[in-house]
């Protein structure tokens, strides 16, 4: 009953009714707390609702107030009897269920409005409201009170921006750092080494503008994590396949990237000077070829050499473009004859290089042509020698078989055995050579075998190697994820409100339905108890009516001849008929018995009703309408 | 927020109690801040004589690293437990986890002021001045008769230190249009503030 | 106040004296289209035909119908001065009254083409406004920084300029506060007090 009070009381003290902090249970709820409560429930139930707020003072003004209140509790559905006298003579039990009936009503309505998605837009606005409230009641200031624009206000002081005289672009400018210096396996070379230890100025000296600094230093950070980033990607995808260490994966890409500009030079090279005429690129040519040299050579630490050489190349470029403007300037304004001469110079010029080309073309020609007869001659020669030697050949066989001629026979057998065992050399060695190729073949097919499996178990490893870094990364995703879930919901608890102890009353809940269990169970028991007692007594008592049959059968056989049965008879008849009083009395002792707890019981829910009470009150309000109704009569009376 | 890996470097350096003893630690991370906030401050850490005696290579790159991440910090507006997370996997101590947090949260505002500065707007209304004139007659006309006010909205320019002006002139109900709008812009701004 | 005229003007208009009433009605017209719009020649030379005088004549009657209407609008004088005024010129009685008649309908053209000739100030034309919240920008992430944009459209003679001008929240209540203030300040009795002693 305390924890249905507490409820009742909490809800409605949460709503706003004024109920004073030492009430704790109904029973000390008078009148006009009560009918205060049910009005301002009924209102938060309503909305609005036609009812003054606290009991007048009028009797029948109360009586009417009591019976709206009734009306509208019938309207909101409330199952039972309810009239005036409820709230006006009220008795505990039904003004617990009525207010419980109430309480049921209200949450749903106000518990929907404490109830708030929190996600991030919702968050979001919230804090923009935040922040608008507080600057929309911040008082004005000058600006000139303002430092660079910023007015810091609030009890934690928070700055609000009010003046943009201070602001400045994002500009930023390269700024560099000593990197690994405390880092005793990298070397830095000497030269670096001293030039960050005394020359290198601190980084945020190093800008021009000193608004620079921040954000020279963020683009600085976003530029080495992207390249940090794209070094990654591509390590992950081409680097690993190639199976290069890094280092090497490094160094054949700097050269492909060097030998691409080497090569794209030299053609614009060709191509400008096909369209120039002019010859002189004597410093591009050696530039070309010292930044051939140079790329074979030793591994240095990347990009710095390779920006120097670029930019060393590209000023060469700028020197000759230079100076090949200067010189077609157009310099003889002055004098005219001057200019005439030079045209007449350059003229000349030009006719000795044509001259000269063309002789240069004839005599290439020329040479074309005496290369090809050196070529022709040389096949001639070839094919004589050839000729000459199948020639030479014959000539020898048939000078040795003349010779063999005279012994023709011997011979002939001599060269038979011979032409035999060359043959069986020839067997011989084969089945050798045979025995040495069979091991060899089945090494080499071996060897090949492990090779590819070698190759495939690679190309498994490197699989899983990307599997798991794309799992590392995901899981990462996650954590990071997971971690900003865990602060938003941490927050969404530490905010919410913990002033009705949830779990508690779960708990109370909880017993409470094991209990009820338990008493189920219990009840049960006594019913199959009393059903096997009841089914006990029927046998007994149906046993007893059929012994007595029985026996007052056989006896009353008997009776009529001896005396001594017929005693028996009688005695057995008084004993049935005083057990069966016995029987009876027993009976009604139980019934009565009952009905004294019964009585008992609806004493107390007498007693609880405070009728005493209710009927004084009753009289003493009837005494009022009646004084009330006379001076109403007299008041009219006298009027009229 | 993502550092790179040079910076991770200097600051694991920083962290140091080799290259960088405790003493100097807390120079370092108040001068980092200075260096940044104030114009007066840049050379100070150059000046400071409490590491002289160290290589000056090493300071160069613990400052720069400081800076950055003091910096990159401030920008993602990172509380303490993600930054001592960040300077754990550099494996700092926790003391000196401390000494950088206190001097942090105490200087962060202004950091993210400073970083607030960072970009350009139209003129920012600041003041208005106004005057409210009886116009009688012109030269080509004699009793015109009429009140017309003379509004000066002073604007902060940003980059300027003066506040420059805007200058017009209404009749009263061009006036009364111009504080009907305002006044819209307000209950606006009033209605969004209490959602 | 009556008007003065000199004896050139005096002249001018004496050649309307003895006309007819149509006539002097047309040559109303004429004038107001004059000050409207500019001399129109070809009209004066057929007048000048058809009433038998010199096209200059008819021009400097036309002309000095005009002055004396520009006049009367810019002193902005009332119909009884009017009335004293030409009666020195010699008119008759009912060119006295087409010429009051004309004079009171059309002084507020008049009145509203001269004032055009007058100087200008740039002057309010339009505002907009809108608002905005910056929640973050290249150097500083998570911030919420509310602004109020606006456009400011001003007019000086004939030419529209707008200007993009932006204030944050306690700067534009101050700012409609003061501008409150300010019309409030045209109905204070000081003011209502100037505007009914100077007529």
């Amino acid at each position: 009953m305390e924890e249905v009070d507490n409820i009742i009381l909490h809800s409605l003290r949460s709503i706003g009714c004024e109920i004073d902090e030492d009430v704790v249970s109904l029973k000390e709820f008078n009148t006009e707390a009560i009918v205060a409560c049910s009005v301002r429930c009924i209102k938060t139930i309503h909305g609005d609702v036609d009812l003054p707020n606290t009991l007048p003072s009028a009797m029948s003004a109360k009586f009417r107030m009591g019976t709206s209140l009734a009306n509208h509790l019938q309207e909101l559905g409330y199952r039972g009897d309810v009239g005036y006298q409820t709230f006006l003579y009220s008795s505990e039990a039904d003004i617990r269920k009525i207010f419980m009936f109430l309480v049921d009503k209200l949450p749903k309505e106000v518990v929907e409005t404490t109830e708030e998605i929190l996600g991030s837009s919702v968050l979001l606005q919230r804090n923009i409201a935040n922040t608008l409230s507080r600057q929309l009641s911040s008082p004005w200031v000058p600006s000139s009170l303002k430092h660079k624009g910023i007015a810091w206000r609030g009890k934690p002081p928070t700055w609000q921006r009010e003046g943009t005289c201070c602001s400045f672009h994002f500009h930023s400018c390269n700024v560099s750092a000593p990197e690994g210096s405390g880092d005793l396996s990298k070397k830095i070379p000497k030269a670096l080494k001293s030039y960050y230890q005394t020359n290198l100025p601190f980084i945020t000296c190093q800008t021009q503008d000193y608004n620079d600094i921040v954000p020279s230093v963020l683009e600085k950070n976003a530029a080495d994590v992207t390249a940090q980033m794209e070094w990654e990607n591509e390590w992950n995808q081409s680097g690993l396949a190639s199976r290069l260490s890094q280092q090497e994966y490094r160094d054949r890409k700097r050269q492909r990237i060097l030998k691409r500009i080497t090569d794209q030079l030299r053609q614009d090279r060709q191509r400008s000077e096909a369209t120039s005429g002019s010859g002189s690129s004597q410093d591009l040519q050696q530039m070309l070829a010292s930044m051939g040299g140079r790329g074979t050579g030793s591994a240095k630490t990347k990009g710095s050499r390779f920006t120097h050489s670029e930019k060393l190349l590209f000023a060469k470029d700028d020197d000759k473009a230079i100076s090949e403007v200067t010189t077609v300037l157009p310099a003889g304004q002055t004098e005219e004859e001057k200019q005439k001469e030079r045209e007449e110079e350059v003229n000349g010029l030009k006719d000795e290089l044509t001259s000269l080309t063309s002789r240069l073309d004839d005599l290439d020609l020329e040479v074309k042509k005496f290369t090809a007869s050196i070529q022709q001659m040389e096949e001639q020669i070839s094919n004589q020698n050839r000729s000459n030697s199948e020639k030479e050949d014959g000539y020898k066989v048939k000078k040795r078989t003349l010779d063999l001629l005279p012994d023709a026979e011997n011979n002939i057998a001599k060269l038979q055995s011979v032409v035999d065992s060359s043959a069986q050399r020839l067997i011989n060695l084969a089945s050798q050579w045979e025995k040495h190729r069979a091991p060899l073949i089945n090494q080499f097919r071996d060897l090949k075998e492990l090779s590819s499996k070698t190759e495939s178990e690679a190309q498994l490893k490197l699989e899983e190697i990307k599997e798991f870094r794309k799992k590392m990364k995901q899981v990462q995703d996650d954590a990071r994820g997971k971690e900003e879930l865990a602060k938003q919901l941490h927050s969404e608890y530490e905010r919410m409100t913990k002033d009705v102890n949830r779990s508690a009353y779960t708990k109370r809940i909880m017993e409470i339905v094991t209990n009820i269990k338990k008493q189920k169970m219990e009840i049960d028991k006594v019913l199959v108890d009393t059903r096997a007692v009841q089914k006990e007594i029927n046998q007994l008592s149906g046993k007893l009516d059929r012994q007595f049959t029985v026996t007052d059968e056989l006896i009353f056989r008997d009776a009529k001849k001896d005396e001594s049965v017929k005693k028996a008879y009688r005695y057995l008849a008084s004993l049935h008929e005083s057990c069966e009083l016995l029987i009876n009395t027993v009976e009604e002792t139980g019934v009565i018995l009952r009905e004294i707890r019964e009585l008992e019981d609806q004493i107390e829910s007498e007693g609880h009703k405070k009728v005493l009470a209710n009927l004084e009150k009753i009289s003493k309000d009837y005494q009022q309408i009646k004084k009330e109704n006379d001076t109403l009569i007299k008041k009219i009376k006298g009027k009229s | 927020m993502e550092l790179s890996q040079s910076i991770l470097d200097g600051l694991t350096l920083a962290g140091e109690t080799s290259h960088i003893p405790d003493k100097c630690f807390s120079v370092l991370v108040t001068r980092a801040f200075d260096g940044i906030l104030d114009e007066r401050h840049k050379q100070l850490i150059a000046k400071d004589p409490s590491f002289r005696s160290l290589d000056q290579a090493v300071v160069k790159e613990a400052y720069y690293s400081m800076v950055a991440l003091v910096s990159e910090a401030s920008k993602h507006d990172l509380d303490i437990n993600s930054i001592s997370s960040v300077l754990e996997e550099c494996k700092y101590t926790n003391e000196r986890i401390d000494v950088f947090n206190k001097v942090f949260t105490s200087k962060k505002p202004l950091m993210q002021i400073l970083l607030s500065s960072v970009g350009t707007s139209p003129p920012h209304i600041v003041d208005v001045n106004w005057r409210l004139d009886y116009y009688i007659k012109n030269n080509h006309m004699e009793r015109v008769n009429e009140a017309v006010y003379l509004i000066e909205l002073k604007t902060e320019v940003p980059g300027t230190s003066e506040t420059k002006d805007v200058q017009f002139s209404c009749t009263q109900e061009q006036l009364q249009d111009l504080v009907g709008k305002l006044k819209d812009a307000c209950k606006c701004l009033e209605k969004i503030s209490q959602m | 106040m009556l008007l003065m005229f000199d004896d050139k003007h005096k002249n001018h208009l004496s050649f309307l004296t003895d006309i007819d009433i149509s006539v002097l009605q047309e040559f109303c017209k004429i004038s107001i289209e004059f000050i409207k719009k500019g001399a129109n020649t070809k009209v004066y030379q057929s007048a000048a035909q058809k009433l038998g005088v010199s096209a200059e004549t008819v021009q400097n009657g036309v002309e000095g119908l005009m002055y004396l209407l520009t006049e009367s609008s810019k002193l902005m004088i009332n119909e009884i001065d009017f009335q004293d005024s030409i009666l020195t010129l010699g008119f008759s009685e009912e060119m006295r009254q087409a010429l009051l008649e004309l004079y009171l309908d059309r002084r507020k053209e008049v009145r509203a083409i001269l004032n055009q000739m007058s100087m200008e100030l740039p002057h309010y034309h339009n505002l907009e406004w809108r608002f905005d919240v910056e929640l973050a920008s290249r150097s500083l992430r998570h911030q919420v920084t509310p602004t109020v944009t606006m456009k400011l459209h001003t007019e000086e003679n004939g030419t529209t300029s707008t200007q993009v001008l932006q204030t944050d929240p306690t700067n534009l209540v101050h700012l409609t506060s003061v501008l409150e203030e300010a019309l409030q300040e045209i109905k204070s009795p000081y003011c209502r007090r100037i505007v009914r002693n100077i007529k």
